[in-house]
């Protein structure tokens, strides 16, 4: 049986997505989605969902709170 | 060691040789930094990203602004403790998670609670091998890319808070899988795991609110459900 190293890169592609591969394993997916389309398929999915995880959790502290903050810091430090 | 070792004469350097800033480390009489001007400078800026994964965990804005407001406070009390140079970004999100689990996670309702790294994968309804053809994986990056932010926080408050907040640590902020097993105190195993399972429960869930807004192509009958939490 041939491996076409999609098993190896579906195994490993989150944590390729979050960068956790030794640089040899890193090179061996890349090199891997730059020619398997279903792979890199995949992968982009997994980029898509990161992006709009990131994307959504963009809040602002309110003024009050950093102010209450602030002020708690001063009170306590005086 | 004692202090008064440092001082005598076999090792104490001649001072003729030294340059003024060696001399002026040495000397006692250097203000030292203020440290709540040290802390404000340092700690207050990560005051928005503090406040997003707070929002993330209490899932409501004032109880997110209450554990801020404590995180700090605990942190600028511990501040002495804290190593200059070391990450103080991830120490201040293990404050704020210590902080969390001992003054706000008895108050809410969890039922997956203590349990949740337990479960098997079917009984958190994942369909982990699904087979799709290209066609479908470029729809489905389509479709998710086009949901709204508001879209994609509900679908993240209704996976588990474990799952959630390790896909928050990994994906918004990009900590290593070392400084999320640091901050949740687990091992980095169970990281994996986490993020692993509450991508694919994201995934899921951003697929189906694709479908109910009609936004994706994808059909619904090669995929199962992941029941999706209304609280």
């Amino acid at each position: 049986m041939t491996d076409c190293g999609c098993d190896k890169a579906k195994a490993e592609l989150e944590e390729y997505l979050h960068r956790e591969l030794s640089d040899g394993d890193f090179q061996d997916i890349s090199e891997h989605l730059a020619t398997c389309q279903d792979c890199s398929d995949e992968h982009l999915i997994g980029l898509t969902i990161t992006e709009k995880v990131r994307k959504a959790c963009q809040e602002k502290a309110p003024e009050e709170l950093r102010s209450a903050v602030l002020g708690r810091l001063s009170q306590i430090s005086s | 060691m004692k202090e008064g070792i440092l001082t005598t004469q076999a090792i104490a350097p001649d001072r003729s040789s030294l340059s003024d800033l060696e001399l002026a480390l040495m000397t006692e009489t250097i203000e030292p930094a203020d440290p709540r001007a040290l802390f404000e400078e340092q700690a207050i800026p990560y005051m928005d990203q503090l406040y997003a994964a707070a929002m993330r965990l209490t899932r409501n804005p004032s109880d997110a602004a209450d554990l801020v407001q404590e995180t700090f406070i605990k942190a600028f009390q511990a501040f002495g403790q804290f190593q200059q140079g070391t990450n103080l970004k991830a120490w201040l999100y293990r404050i704020q998670t210590n902080t969390f689990i001992n003054n706000y996670r008895k108050n809410q309702r969890n039922p997956y609670q203590g349990t949740i790294d337990d479960l098997e994968d079917w009984q958190l309804g994942n369909a982990e091998s699904v087979t799709q053809s290209t066609s479908t994986r470029s729809a489905e990056v389509e479709a998710i890319d086009h949901l709204p932010d508001s879209d994609v926080k509900a679908a993240l408050q209704s996976i588990p808070e474990d799952f959630r907040m390790a896909v928050y640590f990994a994906d918004v902020e990009g900590f290593s899988y070392q400084e999320i097993a640091d901050i949740m105190k687990t091992p980095v195993g169970t990281v994996m795991s986490r993020l692993h399972r509450g991508r694919r429960m994201l995934r899921d869930l951003l697929a189906d609110y694709a479908r109910e807004r009609g936004i994706v192509a994808k059909p619904a009958a090669t995929r199962q459900k992941v029941t999706r939490s209304t609280k």
